[in-house]
Parts: C-alpha cells; sequence; structure tokens
C-alpha cells in the first residue's frame, strides 16, 4: 500500500543549532528566512519549550508548513 | 505567498486538566492548521504582542503574534 | 470440586461471542471449565444470576509503580474490574536505577504523578536497583497482575547519569543500554517506555526526550529479539506531529517485528479532524504490516483551576487576562478593589457570568468549605444573592485563591465522535494515566464509564465488544500470556458485575496517600466480585486479603 504524502521534517543532529539546521533543511531559503519560517513551523519547540528553542535529538522539526 | 493569520482562538481542555488556547492558523500556503498553546506560551504572546484577550490575536499575521518570542 | 464456582451468569467470553447463560469453575488459579449447570460443585460458589461473568479487565497505561510498594491493588483500580495493569509508561520506571539516581527520578514521578514527598521516604524502603530487585519488592504482595514497561529514562540515567539529561549517547553509552534493556526484559519488563512531551520538575525534558532516533533505534533491536512492545507518548496536542511519530514507529514495528503504542490520542471539537487523520495514518501503516496502536481513553477531561494560577479558562475576559497576570499579593489586592471587583463582573457578561461560570463545580480536596464541595457556582451565587462571577471572587477571597472550581467535560466529551473512535478495531482502548495526576483529577473507573456512556446510552458497542476491547485485545496487543479470555486453562482472572448499572462513581477527594497525601478517586459502582487468579480479591464492596496478583507471563 502506498503511503499518502505528510508533512516533512527532520530530526536534529547531535550539537546542532537552529542556523546549521535551517541551512542544512531549507538550503533554498536565506538563512533569516528559513529560521524564521522553521520557527514559525515548530512552536512545540521555539514557544512551549522551556529553555525555549532548546532542540533535543527526539524532536520532530517540520521543515514545511502544514499540507493542503 | 501571502503571511499566515490568525483566524480563530479558543478555548480547550488539555490533557492534564489545564486549559490550552487552540488557535486555528492560515498558514502562507493557504492551509487552514490548529496549534494547541499551553497556558503559559498563550499568556506569553498575547502579552507579547499586545492582545487584550484571545479573540484579540485573531485576524492578526501570524509573525507578528510570534515576534516577541 | 472447584476452588470457586459461578453458577447461572451471562458469560461473555472476552473474544466478541455472544453472551451465554452458563457455570465458570475455577481451581488453582486457572479456569477449569466452563458450561452450562457444571455438577462438580465448589469451595465458594457465587451465584451471579442477572450479572455478567467476563475476563478481568486490562488497563495498559498506568503509573502504579511508586504505589505498588504499599498497595498491591492499586486501589481503587482492582475494584473496578481491572485485574491486570502496566506500569512504567512515559519512560519513567522505578527500575533501574542506582541508589545517587533516586533523587533525580523522584523528581520526574511528582512532576508527573503528584505523589507526595512522603511516598518515596516513608512508604517503602529502596531495596533495589536492578529491575529484577524491583520485581522482588512487589511480587509477593500484589492483588492485581502487573506487566511492568522498563522506563527509557531511567535507562538513560543509569548509563548516563546527569548527561542523561544534556546531551546524545555516545556509541558505546548506546551499547551498554541495550544490554541493560536486554537485562531488564529477561527479568520480565513488558518492553520499553518513552516520551517526547514529558517533563521534570523544573520543566526540563526528561532524558529520554535527549536521544537521537538512533538510539531509540537500536533499543528497539533489543525489544526485536524478544518480540516486546515500544510505548510513546506523542506530542498529543498536535496532528502533524503525532502522525510523524506514527510512522517513526511503523519503520520501527516493521524493521524489529514489534508492537508499538501510542498514547494518548484525544478528541476535541476544536480540532475535529485529529483522531480521523491520525487513524487514517494508522490505518496506512498497519496495511503495510506494521503494528501501531494508539491507546484512546474513554473519559471525558474537565478543566479545573483556581485563581492561583491565571487560567486560561478566562482567555476570552480581558479585565480578567489583566488581573490573573498580576503577582499574587497584587492579585488579591485587585481582587479587593471594589471598582476592580465590579469591572471583572460587568466583563463577564451581562448575565453576571451565568453563561460562563454558572455551571461550574466547587471542587473538594483543598480549602474549599465542606459545604460548598460538589455545588454549582450558579446555585452557591443565588443562595448568596449574588451573580456567579461575583461569587467566584468572593468565594476566593474568602479561600486565599485556594479554592479550585471544575469546568466539567471541557474536551474529548462529544459521545456521538467517541463511541465510533472506541469501537474502531484500529483503536487501543486505554490510556486511563491510573496512578498519575493524583491532585489533578481521577483516574479510575474508565472502564464502568465505557460501558455506561458507550454501550447502554449511546450502544456505540455492544456488551461483548466493550469486553473484548479491555480484555483479549490488550492481552493479545500485549503479549499477556493465557489472559483476557475466558477460556478453559487460562488465568482464573474473573470481573462479575451488573450490565445495568456498572459504572463510575463521582469523583471526591480522599486523602490516604502516604503522609497523608490527596487524590482525586472515583469508586466503583455495578461491580459485583473480582477474583485474581483463582482467589477473590474483591467483593460486595470489601477487598479481601488475597495477595495473588502476578508479574504477568508473556507470550
Amino acid at each position: 500500500m502506498t503511503l499518502s504524502q505528510q508533512r516533512r521534517f527532520t530530526t536534529p543532529e547531535p550539537d546542532e543549532t537552529l542556523d546549521s539546521l535551517a541551512a542544512r533543511a531549507r538550503p533554498d531559503l536565506d538563512l533569516a528566512t528559513a529560521i524564521e519560517l522553521i520557527r514559525g513551523w515548530n512552536l512545540h519547540i521555539f514557544l512551549m519549550r522551556r529553555p525555549r528553542g532548546l532542540l533535543l535529538g527526539g524532536d520532530v522539526v517540520f521543515i514545511e508548513p502544514p499540507l493542503i | 505567498m501571502s503571511d499566515a493569520v490568525v483566524l480563530a482562538a479558543d478555548i480547550a481542555a488539555g490533557h492534564d486538566g489545564d486549559a490550552e488556547l487552540v488557535v486555528t492558523v492560515r498558514y502562507e500556503n493557504g492551509v487552514v492548521g490548529v496549534v494547541a498553546l499551553d497556558s503559559d506560551s498563550a499568556f506569553d504572546i498575547m502579552q507579547s504582542c499586545g492582545a487584550a484577550s484571545s479573540a484579540d490575536l485573531v485576524g492578526r499575521p501570524w509573525h507578528e503574534v510570534l515576534k516577541g518570542v | 470440586m472447584f476452588d470457586i464456582l459461578i453458577k447461572n451468569g451471562m458469560v461473555i467470553d472476552g473474544v466478541g461471542s455472544k453472551a451465554v447463560l452458563s457455570d465458570v469453575g475455577i481451581k488453582d488459579g486457572k479456569i477449569l471449565a466452563i458450561g452450562e449447570n457444571l455438577k462438580d460443585g465448589g469451595r465458594q460458589v457465587l451465584d451471579a444470576a442477572g450479572l455478567v461473568v467476563s475476563p478481568g479487565f486490562i488497563d495498559p497505561h498506568t503509573h502504579f509503580d511508586a504505589q505498588l510498594l504499599w498497595d498491591g491493588a492499586a486501589k481503587p483500580a482492582l475494584e473496578h474490574g481491572v485485574t491486570s495493569i502496566i506500569p512504567g509508561n512515559c519512560s519513567l520506571s522505578l527500575a533501574p536505577l542506582k541508589a545517587e539516581d533516586r533523587k533525580t527520578l523522584i523528581g520526574m514521578f511528582q512532576q508527573i504523578e503528584e505523589l507526595p514527598p512522603a511516598a518515596f521516604t516513608d512508604a517503602f524502603e529502596w531495596t533495589w536497583e536492578t529491575f529484577s530487585g524491583y520485581r522482588a519488592a512487589i511480587e509477593g504482595t500484589l492483588s492485581v497482575n502487573v506487566a511492568p514497561l522498563v522506563g527509557h529514562s531511567v535507562i538513560r540515567l543509569w548509563v548516563m547519569g546527569a548527561d542523561a539529561q544534556q546531551r546524545a549517547a555516545r556509541p558505546e553509552e548506546i551499547s551498554a543500554m541495550q544490554d541493560l534493556l536486554r537485562e531488564c526484559l529477561n527479568a520480565g519488563a513488558v518492553g520499553l517506555s518513552t516520551s517526547f512531551v514529558d517533563v521534570d520538575e523544573n520543566a526540563r525534558p526528561v532524558p529520554s526526550r535527549f536521544a537521537q532516533f538512533q538510539e531509540l533505534d537500536a533499543l528497539c533491536a533489543v525489544l526485536g529479539e524478544f518480540g516486546r512492545m515500544l510505548q510513546i507518548v506523542p506530542e498529543f496536542y498536535d496532528t502533524d506531529i503525532t502522525i510523524a511519530r506514527i510512522d517513526q514507529l511503523a519503520e520501527l514495528s516493521l524493521k524489529h517485528k514489534i508492537p508499538t503504542t501510542l498514547s494518548p490520542v484525544f478528541d476535541n471539537r476544536q480540532s475535529p479532524n485529529n483522531v480521523p487523520r491520525t487513524l487514517a495514518r494508522i490505518d496506512e501503516q498497519m496495511a503495510r504490516g506494521a503494528r501501531v496502536w494508539p491507546q484512546m481513553q474513554t473519559r471525558p477531561i474537565d478543566i479545573s483551576f483556581s485563581l492561583l494560577r491565571p487560567s486560561l479558562f478566562f482567555a476570552r475576559l480581558p479585565s480578567w487576562v489583566k488581573i490573573l497576570r498580576l503577582p499574587v499579593t497584587e492579585r488579591i489586592s485587585a481582587l479587593r478593589d471594589p471598582v476592580t471587583a465590579d469591572k471583572l463582573v460587568a466583563d463577564a457578561g451581562e448575565d453576571g457570568g451565568e453563561r460562563l461560570m454558572g455551571r461550574l463545580i466547587v471542587r473538594g480536596g483543598g480549602e474549599a468549605p465542606e459545604h460548598l464541595v460538589g455545588r454549582t457556582l450558579g446555585d452557591i451565587a443565588a443562595e448568596r444573592g449574588e451573580v456567579p462571577a461575583r461569587a467566584l471572587i468572593t468565594l476566593s477571597l474568602e479561600n486565599d485563591l485556594e479554592i479550585a472550581f471544575l469546568a466539567a467535560n471541557g474536551g474529548h466529551d462529544s459521545t456521538d465522535r467517541i463511541g465510533p473512535m472506541l469501537a474502531n478495531p484500529l483503536v487501543h482502548i486505554g490510556a486511563s494515566d491510573g496512578g498519575a495526576h493524583l491532585t489533578s483529577f481521577s483516574t479510575y473507573g474508565d472502564t464502568g464509564y465505557l460501558f455506561s456512556e458507550f454501550v447502554r446510552k449511546s450502544g456505540a458497542l455492544t456488551l461483548e465488544h466493550a469486553v473484548q476491547k479491555i480484555t483479549s485485545e490488550p492481552a493479545e496487543i500485549w503479549g499477556l500470556k493465557d489472559r483476557g479470555i475466558l477460556k478453559t486453562g487460562y488465568a482464573a482472572d474473573v470481573v462479575i458485575f451488573d450490565p445495568l448499572t456498572i459504572d463510575r462513581g463521582i469523583e471526591r477527594p480522599v486523602f490516604d496517600m502516604p503522609g497523608g497525601g490527596m487524590r482525586y478517586v472515583r469508586d466503583s459502582i455495578g461491580v459485583d466480585t473480582v477474583v485474581v487468579n483463582g482467589q477473590i480479591a474483591w467483593a460486595k464492596g470489601a477487598y479481601t486479603n488475597a495477595q495473588t496478583g502476578q508479574i504477568c507471563e508473556l507470550a
């Protein structure tokens, strides 16, 4: 059975920062835009977590907005 | 691609018995999604963007709501 | 002669067969015979005329790890008909645990379970470090059967110490975790639990959340050696993340040939597509051969709050938001100020807050005066000659803000929507959280609610189907050997209940935790007798001295 398409995500590599993750995951965007978009798509990390923005190895980090 | 915008903000029951804020967002690609926020996060974004109540979030650009956090 | 002969009951075998009038004979802890008019007689004969005789219920998501050390019945779970429990969920178990790490783990347990500190200092002696040591500490005094998970966070803590909550593991550390997990599985662990959500008492993510996917993959390789379960807590508040976790679980399930489960999954009016999308993805992955079981609770979720902490219950009301965000002393001063209070009341609506606040219920267990507990704010307000919003303010001030209010059925509360979800063959009924959230709400009685709300009231499930969903299905999903079915040779875990009345009681506070600690419980209704491994553990409203609970043997 073919799986339906779902929203793309990545997981942080050890000691990875948002900057490096954004550059790795969205090389098609300029870095500042990629960072702002990734923050807005991942509020579980960048809003609700304490400390905010702490990237964890097990995280699902979306690299695109919700799918149509 | 237009800016993401808040369409609605509703109160719901969270798993732990606290109220949470379910924010409906129309994203930049036109997709409508929901984001459930715990009380600390919801109050923080309301304060940082100057929203007096949950209803005051509706209609605001999503990046404006999030800019202070 | 049987040890126990149950006569004249409507026997429901747990696999979905239609109820039949029959007798059940029990001997040496096992079901010895099932049939009409059994002749052998019994040392104890129970007349179950008009009652259902079913397999004992299985609760697959609990946190009774500590409570089992002083209460082998996991009260009040057993009196609701629950004869087997699975503790150690959400990455946290009490073993394996080095002595020097106890304080760290206690902080996590207190955050999640809300157990009082005395539970870890006065109620038992820490006699173990290993998983087999913990098993030995609870075995022998159990009245309920236990299939314990081992927690990923404690495995990390054992191997990495404080670094478990700081960083990714190195290859040699992952290898050590694999060895430790293997040891726990050999000692009877039913599987591994991990969490992507839980935090400790300082709001810092628990150790399991610092693991890379490769670490989880390596641990699942060990689970694969035994065919045991992986349980996770996904980011249940977000559908896209939940689906991402389902895909990860499916990958692990297929690669290592293991069952997996995620809990909880909730339905809310505010995000009505959450469960349908989640189940659609589960369906796709199950069709590929993956075993990914979403757990759904039966009970609705209530919102609880006091004015001690800002609650989003008031998020629609600007003046309330402003006042409740003040520091406590300033908040109290503001609430005492007549002009401010008048404005708050006015902002609550032209009806004085009747629509928004009138149905709030005053909760017991805190500082609330006894005569107010359980009553609606509207009722109390009318008695005091106030509108509800005013009564909420004055009652809070009279009790130093230590009075809690409950908005019942705030979420996961649409019987019409949830009934078909619970009946769905992809859904694993569970996620009770028994033994956790002690001071926030009762986590007991979900099985009674299944029958009262979804069998009798809505008819979403037949009686036989409901029994199947909480007996043979969980036994098969978790690999509990010879349990969950009324069948010759199977363990004699039996519940006798009245199908016309079985239910959960009202939520009430009790102070029966170590050190007089409070928790909310619900009594059982309509459960007549509970038999565990062939002995009566609870009957006619009272616990017996039977301690026949076992660590579950696994298939």
